[in-house]
């Protein structure tokens, strides 16, 4: 299997980095602190992931293509409001996931549609989008934490249908798995290596770049949905701050993952070793009790290290 | 080592892992003389140029200027010792000026109270290098205002004339990677005679695939096959013939473009036609019919629109107006996807921009042109076995030199390229097949696969039109032969068999001059 798929992945000692990297944090913090090898604290670890790698998941895909998508948290935050507030209004119950989800496609279809119809930068348009997004949120939660009250909503992220796994992690593991499988294994996911290795190239082989780029952001923005909606669940209410740190934390992720942000090279397998990396250190950190702001620091040095390293810069002639 | 000789090379091997690209190469370049490299692609012409120009170090050997063994680390060390060179790709910046582009990391000779550029006297030096070769260009444009042919001349200007006119180097060696591959005849004189002004100050090593070029300019030619310096050859004295014969380890075959194979093909139903087509700025009312089996020829100078119009046949850059009819069918709008689905295949002329993705494999480059239908399911699943099959299948049947259908196109030559792009639509069993300049930039061997590869397509019925800048293969190949100028068909010149249209016919309809 692995062989066959040969050209689209990396095999290669640095193309195996993240893994070691994953590994590593693991050992040294299981070292550093007794509470890190606790089942209750890999436990959260999981669950603290799930988001993230939801997010990761669509978005990858939009980086694969060679677009960016910067608007993942701010459709999680206004999936979240608006999901909250359903809720509260209608008695939703588990159907909150199928609004959110949907909710999202929309969300995403508005930024593809822009973007590919528009001919504006991806950049530009999820830019402009994040910003949009997040005021209708705000606007919404009137800049105030929404709590809501549905012990079946509460369980599609906090029960545990796994012992010791939440289900919010369950959701997101099986999601980038079939995710992994369309990546490799369907017309969509072979159309978003060729539009972002060559998209003229797929334009005069007749492949639909435009529609294709619009399903890409529908799907980063479906995967934002789900993800809004089950953080939601899993905390119990939607406030100002949910998926602020999205906007960093995906685009790290997925780049120490080792997904490159010019496009063609990479692939939703990697965006989970990027998750991890970025969960672990928040979490590993946390307990070793390193303070807020160093965090910062050490999360930003270690996103630039970890594609220092592995950016194969003999192929690049320009960086932009 | 002579005196009068101004570069040497010594021993020079490369590898690239297993690959042995260069082996034990020698020769000297003699001062004020012009030196050609010839070869088939992957004989290790352009990883020659790449040791000189310090662009990739040499595993063994080492390379004498002026007498003194240097080592440039990069192409600006090189170019700084008076080594220029002009890529095979072309690398102007499109969006700047082109005085910009030909005095590019050179500013520093053109400062004014230490931070301002003399942007006049910049000019003036870059005006001054255009017009010595000749070229009717206006620096202070924006280079794409250029096309591809103008500013291969650009780059060539630069390349000849920026050391002497700029850094002041007395005898600069420059490397030229096929020039005139994408020339038109006339500026291909200018730049023979520029050459031959070069020669006066400097030494010129040039490497082409139009072998009489060679022969014409050079005072003499090595032949390099699979990386070792096979012959150095006189070319007073050698012909053509022989030294293909160098360069292949055979002689040319007498029907270099399977000739004898050319069907008649008027009685045929008519496969495609091409209504009353117009586009702005590029072409206007052309009406065309192309046979079944046919290969339709379009000819004409870089400005005639037939690029365009190939484009425009496809549906990829639809016309303003006009219709196209497939196989007696409803006379449509071009819709490229549309006509796809209906058995057409194009191949565009810049295969690096629009053929080819270098870093995916030969496989994935196969099957991109029909995720649609070959090689996905209904519901969209990626049939990777069968992909994986007709890649083998074509490595096979049209001579990809890959290893497997892994393999990346980036490690393939400039030919093998070509092929994966032809096998991206043979596998879709095309009826109309639209050829871009299909042999640009490839090897006498990989020209005469490709052209036995048009006569067998055209035997099963297929139609090709054909649109080529190389007068003699748009002669020897086609049935009939369309010239445009000016946008418009001039006239469309039968070539059967017995009674081609010779060169200087066509060029006249091309000029206006007939």
């Amino acid at each position: 299997m692995r062989r066959r798929r040969g050209a689209l992945l990396q095999t290669t000692f640095v193309g195996m980095l993240p893994i070691l990297v994953v590994l590593i944090l693991f050992v040294v913090f299981s070292v550093a602190s007794d509470a890190f090898l606790s089942l209750r604290n890999l436990t959260a670890v999981a669950s603290q992931a799930s988001t993230l790698l939801l997010a990761c998941t669509g978005a990858t895909f939009v980086i694969l293509m060679g677009s960016i998508d910067l608007s993942v948290g701010a459709i999680v935050l206004l999936v979240g409001a608006v999901v909250v507030t359903l809720i509260n209004s209608f008695g939703l119950g588990i159907s909150a996931l199928a609004v959110g989800t949907a909710l999202g496609t929309v969300l995403g279809f508005a930024n593809g549609a822009i973007f590919s119809l528009g001919v504006i930068p991806s950049f530009v348009v999820t830019l402009g989008s994040l910003s949009v997004f997040t005021g209708i949120a705000l606007e919404l939660l009137q800049g105030r934490a929404l709590q809501y009250n549905s012990v079946p909503f509460d369980e599609l992220a906090i029960g545990q249908m796994v012992p010791h796994f939440p289900n919010i992690a369950l959701f997101a593991i099986t999601i980038w798995a079939i995710m992994v499988f369309v990546c490799f294994r369907t017309r969509f996911g072979r159309y978003m290596y060729v539009i972002g290795g060559g998209e003229a190239v797929a334009r005069t082989s007749g492949v639909p770049v435009g529609r294709y780029k619009i399903y890409a952001f529908m799907l980063s923005g479906a995967m934002a949905g789900i993800g809004g909606t089950l953080a939601v669940a899993r905390v119990g209410a939607a406030g100002p701050t949910l998926g602020t740190d999205l906007l960093l934390n995906t685009l790290a992720a997925i780049v120490v993952g080792g997904t490159s942000l010019s496009g063609g090279v990479g692939g939703v397998h990697r965006s989970l070793l990027g998750v991890l990396i970025i969960t672990l250190l928040d979490d590993g950190l946390n307990l070793l009790g390193v303070n807020q702001y160093s965090q910062m620091m050490i999360k930003g040095a270690v996103v630039i290290g970890a594609v220092l390293i592995s950016q194969d810069r003999s192929k690049l002639s320009t960086s932009k | 080592m002579a005196v009068d000789e101004i570069l040497r090379v010594e021993a020079l091997s490369k590898n690239f892992g297993e690959a042995i690209v260069l082996d034990n190469v020698s020769f000297g370049v003699a001062r004020n003389s012009v030196v050609g490299i010839v070869g088939e692609n992957g004989a290790g012409k352009t990883t020659l140029f790449n040791l000189i120009s310090g662009i990739v170090p040499p595993d063994e050997g080492y390379i004498e200027y002026r007498g003194k063994e240097i080592r440039p680390s990069n192409y600006r060390e090189a170019n700084l010792l008076g080594i220029s060179r002009v890529f095979q790709e072309q690398a102007l910046i499109p969006n700047i000026a082109v005085y910009e582009n030909i005095l590019l990391s050179h500013e520093d000779h053109f400062v004014r109270l230490g931070q301002v550029l003399d942007r006049r006297k910049m000019i003036a030096v870059a005006q001054r290098i255009v017009d010595a070769m000749a070229l009717d260009i206006d620096v202070r444009l924006q280079t794409s205002h250029y096309d591809f042919s103008i500013r291969q001349s650009i780059e060539i200007a630069r390349a000849c004339l920026v050391p002497r006119e700029v850094l002041g180097i007395e005898a600069p060696v420059v490397l030229l990677d096929e020039p005139t591959s994408a020339l038109e005849k006339s500026e291909e004189e200018a730049l023979f005679r520029l050459i031959r002004r070069i020669r006066q100050h400097g030494s010129v090593l040039f490497v082409s695939h139009r072998l009489s070029e060679v022969l014409s300019v050079c005072d003499l030619i090595h032949v390099l096959k699979d990386g070792r310096l096979v012959a150095t050859v006189d070319p007073a004295i050698t012909n053509e013939r022989t030294l293909h014969g160098h360069m292949v380890g055979r002689e040319r075959d007498a029907d270099y473009y399977h000739e004898h194979e050319q069907g008649e093909v008027n009685t045929h139903p008519v496969m495609f036609a091409v209504k009353n087509f117009s586009l702005a700025n590029a072409y206007e009312a052309v009406t065309l019919d192309i046979h079944q089996g046919e290969v339709f020829g379009i000819g004409g100078l870089l400005d005639s629109g037939k690029s365009h119009l190939g484009k425009g046949m496809s549906g990829l850059v639809p016309p303003d107006t006009g219709t196209v009819q497939v196989d007696g069918g409803k006379p449509t709008r071009p819709d490229f996807r549309s006509l796809i689905s209906q058995g057409l295949a194009y191949v565009p002329a810049e295969r690096l921009v629009e053929g080819i993705i270098l870093p995916f494999s030969v496989a994935v480059n196969i099957s991109v042109a029909s995720g649609q239908d070959l090689f996905s399911t209904w519901w969209g699943y990626w049939r990777v076995a069968v992909e994986e099959r007709v890649a083998r299948h074509y490595i096979q049947e049209i001579g990809i030199k890959a290893s497997g259908p892994q393999v990346s196109c980036g490690t393939l030559s400039g030919g093998n390229q070509q092929k994966v792009v032809l096998a991206k639509w043979l596998c879709r069993s095309p009826r109309i097949i639209i050829l871009d300049n299909p042999t640009r930039g490839i090897d006498a061997g990989a020209k005469e696969e490709v052209y036995k590869l048009i006569r067998q397509l055209t035997a099963s019925g297929a139609s090709i039109v054909l649109i080529t800048d190389e007068l003699l293969e748009l002669i020897g190949l086609s049935h009939r032969i369309a010239v445009m100028r000016g946008g418009r068909v001039t006239g469309i010149v039968d070539a059967p068999l017995d009674k081609k249209p010779t060169e200087r016919e066509l060029v006249g309809l091309m000029l206006g001059t007939q």
